[in-house]
């Protein structure tokens, strides 16, 4: 196997005296669409938010290419360019139309010029189908639409790794299936990813690998068919019986 | 000589209108290059007060802006805690008494007054940058931005459109306060109105005179200001944009 694109090693978070993530190990290869699924509380998010800095990790490491991510100011913001985020709550720049919200990042970060950012807006904005729409503020939009502007955004950064922390837990059920499209178009495309998602159907589907995650460590993992038909433990049984109806 | 009330007003008005004239243009002054520096001065103290010291930053760094923002809060600390007119005071005649500065009046009033609402306007600051939405933040975090760019691409925006009301109730007050410095001889509205009544010993009717021109004043700086910010709201409006199918790849 040719060398992760992410390695968390032996990563411990605690609020205080809760450890929310115990000891995980966790490695994305370059390609991956890996979808993490679990309770609400398992760790889930708070895995994916150390992954890109946004907690920081009472221990362990962060390995980025092959090389451990420091948390100077400098490097990790050079980190966070090359890994997107997508949130729950989308958090796109109430103060900037759609259309500079996807070109600030590459205008001011990855310092593009102002017509090749432009461009480059215009492009995952038409993917997303969120082009006649480029004039609109956040406030203007509808959750669906949000997210689709969100995903843009993060993809004008050309990122090596794309994470998805909950990205339709937000969104009424009539627009999950549109932002759901956007992601298995983006898996099609080669696009190596991170999804923690409570679609038990979509990540079955799209997913070359699914964790497990319960009580702040990964369970169980495998190739969808694995965990999901044939999972060997316990928790996982209980948790996906849930889902089957 | 005016015999009735009224007709006092109107001679006093009549006689000294230039006097009033002068001083208001001073208040006038005095409260626009106040409110101007004492906005800058808040929003530079409110955003460094509000700064978030980054966990990965070097010791050097984090030991300075420490040292920075306990200084700042002493300087916030002492003129909301202290009344103008002894601040005045203390400015006008402790630089003559320290250093010898024989600084004229008007300077001392605007150094005074901008400092004093820079105080309570970095207050404001700080409370409406900690009201905005974390989740700004962390998609700002989320594709490499620096907090610096942070704050001057997607938090002030928001913050400064969110306290021009308040910069507009401030410049209002300012006017008021300004009747303060004439305890340090500056020669503006309420100070022109002391020297009218060392002459004719009317002060009711010199006061009230004064009174409708404060009060014309603030009327009329209030509507305008509300008109402005219904201006600055802009439209919800927008409009689709339509791209020629030939901009694909």
């Amino acid at each position: 196997m040719s060398e992760p694109i992410l390695q968390v090693k032996h990563l411990v978070k605690s609020f205080g005296t809760h450890e929310v993530l115990k000891d995980i190990d966790f490695e994305v290869q370059k390609g991956e669409v890996i979808s993490i699924i679990g309770s609400s509380g398992s760790g889930k998010s708070t895995l994916l938010r150390c992954i890109n800095m946004l907690e920081t990790p009472t221990a362990g490491e962060i390995i980025f290419e092959g090389k451990p991510v420091s948390y100077k100011p400098k490097d990790k913001n050079h980190f966070r360019s090359r890994v997107g985020m997508v949130f729950q709550s989308f958090n796109l720049f109430a103060n900037m139309s759609a259309l500079k919200n996807c070109t600030i990042g590459t205008e001011i970060v990855a310092k593009k010029s102002k017509e090749e950012a432009t461009a480059l807006a215009k492009k995952y904005l038409k993917i997303v189908g969120m082009l006649e729409y480029q004039k609109a503020r956040p406030a203007q939009l509808s959750g669906g639409q949000k997210q689709r502007v969100a995903i843009a955004r993060a993809l004008c950064m050309e990122p090596d790794l794309l994470l998805f922390d909950e990205p339709t837990s937000a969104l009424d059920p009539e627009m999950v299936g549109g932002v759901l499209e956007v992601i298995r178009d983006l898996a099609r495309t080669g696009m190596t990813m991170v999804i923690v998602t409570h679609e038990m159907l979509f990540a079955k589907e799209i997913s070359s690998r699914v964790v497990f995650m319960d009580n702040g460590i990964i369970l169980e993992q495998g190739t969808p068919d694995e965990v999901f038909n044939h999972p060997t433990q316990e928790r996982t049984k209980e948790f996906l019986s849930r889902y089957r109806q | 000589m005016p015999n009735t009330f009224w007709e006092w007003v109107a001679f006093l008005c009549q006689k000294y209108f230039p006097d009033f004239m002068r001083g208001l243009g001073v208040t006038l002054e005095l409260a626009v290059i106040g409110t101007i520096i004492g906005c800058v001065i808040g929003f530079a103290v409110g955003v460094v007060r509000s700064a978030v010291i980054d966990k990965g930053a070097s010791p050097v760094g984090k030991g300075l802006m420490g040292v920075i923002k306990v200084v700042l809060g002493v300087y916030v600390e002492i003129f909301r805690g202290t009344p103008m007119l002894v601040q005045a005071m203390v400015v006008y005649y402790g630089t003559m008494a320290l250093w010898g500065w024989d600084i004229p009046s008007f300077t001392a009033g605007i150094v005074v007054l901008s400092l004093n609402i820079g105080a309570y306007m970095s207050e404001s600051v700080r409370g409406a940058i900690s009201g905005i939405d974390p989740g700004q933040i962390e998609g700002g975090q989320a594709v490499g931005m620096s907090y610096g760019q942070i704050m001057f691409h997607v938090i002030m925006p928001q913050v400064f459109k969110n306290l021009i009301p308040q910069i507009g109730n401030t410049f209002v007050s300012a006017i008021k306060d300004t009747s303060i410095l004439n305890v340090i001889a500056v020669t503006e509205l309420y100070f022109a109105a002391k020297t009218v009544t060392g002459t004719y010993y009317k002060f009711f009717e010199t006061y009230i005179i004064i009174s409708v021109i404060y009060f014309v004043l603030t009327f009329v700086i209030s509507r305008l200001l509300g008109v402005l910010n219904k201006k600055l709201e802009g439209t919800r409006n927008y409009e689709l944009v339509k791209e020629p199918e030939s901009t694909d790849e």
